[in-house]
């Protein structure tokens, strides 16, 4: 095993952010990451599928986030999104969008569950999200940018998800969420303001680089898998 | 005052760092700046162990010391800088080294800035 490799897998661009996926990569990669999810808010969708940039080290992955107020009106938009995109995020915030969420097994990640006074997860929804194995989402943007009691608060419900996700065994992702280039950090930097927020080392590295692949793995299965643990192997893989 | 002996001096660990920002960036803000952004995450008593000070700043490129215990947290305050003097700005670090000489060398000589690169990027973005 070499060096880890390192994703990004919330960043929104032209129109939803600021900068164009061109600059937001450039940087990504002068940064030291292997790969950034776009996942601009579906209510701010670009009129045409952007072309993506990819070159044979860095990947630029298609996703979405959902923003969506109603349940039934969320589990339609998945179905509709899930087939064209890599990685798809619902954008949390009421308690019944979460666990609209979290009960969706084609949802891969859950972003800002938290809610008016709630940390907005509890055992029966980390239940669910470790069942359905949809990832957590911790978002660097909103710490980067509040101070003070604001800040305060995030830190105090990013701890209380991260109680429950340790107990139900639900994984974690640590993203961006960069709506400019100026909001992108380096892994590094990325890892060691999550060690304070109080995730272990393991914990931390395994969000940004191990949780991003398995996602990606399931979006883009191998040719010869058919469904869950059946599979057609080749010749020479059997032994 | 005679100077500590060197089995005695605090071990510190040298941060060298690229500034990626909208608009060129005086040495007494980022200073500030950084400190502020410390005690603000950190707390002041975390702070003073973190044992901070921008040693040099040049051509958006710089060394900040900080106690060689202390380094993720240092990192971490730094990562939470997001405004210089009302402008937008990243601290990038690229390396660490426990000495000056070796942090220049191994991270700061022939290295081509991104900074310029970033600049055009804030313009077009602003059009």
């Amino acid at each position: 095993m070499g060096k880890p490799k390192f994703y990004d897998f919330c960043v929104h661009a032209v129109p939803d952010g600021e900068n164009t996926i061109e600059q937001l990569s450039t940087l990504a990669r002068h940064l030291g990451y292997s790969g950034i999810a776009l996942a601009n808010h579906s209510d701010k969708l670009p009129q045409s599928q952007p072309v993506l940039p990819t070159t044979n080290e860095f990947e630029v992955f298609r996703g979405i986030e959902l923003v969506e107020e109603n349940p039934s009106k969320l589990h339609g938009l998945i179905g509709k999104f899930r087939k064209s995109v890599d990685v798809l995020i619902v954008h949390g915030g009421s308690e019944t969008i979460n666990r609209a969420a979290l009960e969706n097994p084609r949802v891969d990640i859950l972003n800002h569950p938290a809610f008016d006074k709630s940390n907005g997860l509890n055992q029966v929804l980390a239940k669910a999200a470790a069942e359905n194995d949809v990832a957590i989402g911790l978002t660097l943007r909103p710490l980067l940018h509040s101070r003070g009691p604001r800040r305060v608060r995030l830190l105090s419900d990013l701890r209380a998800n991260l109680d429950l996700a340790r107990k139900y065994d639900v994984s974690l992702l640590l993203s961006s969420d960069a709506m400019s280039c100026f909001d992108l950090r380096s892994p590094m930097e990325t890892l060691a303001l999550a060690e304070i927020c109080g995730l272990e080392e393991d914990e931390a590295l395994e969000a940004i680089t191990t949780v991003p692949e398995k996602i990606i793995s399931r979006s883009r299965p191998d040719p010869g898998y058919i469904r869950e643990g059946i599979e057609v192997l080749e010749e020479g893989d059997c032994f | 005052m005679k100077r500590l002996l060197p089995s005695l001096r605090a071990k510190k660990r040298y941060l060298a760092f690229e500034l990626i920002s909208e608009a060129p960036v005086s040495r007494s803000d980022l200073i500030k700046e950084v400190m502020y952004t410390a005690s603000s995450l950190l707390g002041d008593i975390t702070t003073s162990e973190c044992d901070i000070k921008v040693l040099g700043f040049e051509d958006s490129k710089g060394i900040i010391q900080c106690s060689h215990t202390k380094v993720k947290e240092t990192r971490a305050s730094l990562a939470t800088l997001t405004r210089i003097n009302g402008k937008r700005a990243t601290l990038h670090i690229l390396g660490i080294s426990g000495t000056v000489k070796r942090a220049t060398e191994k991270f700061l000589q022939n290295r081509t800035t991104f900074e310029s690169e970033i600049n055009i990027k804030s313009k077009t973005a602003e059009e």
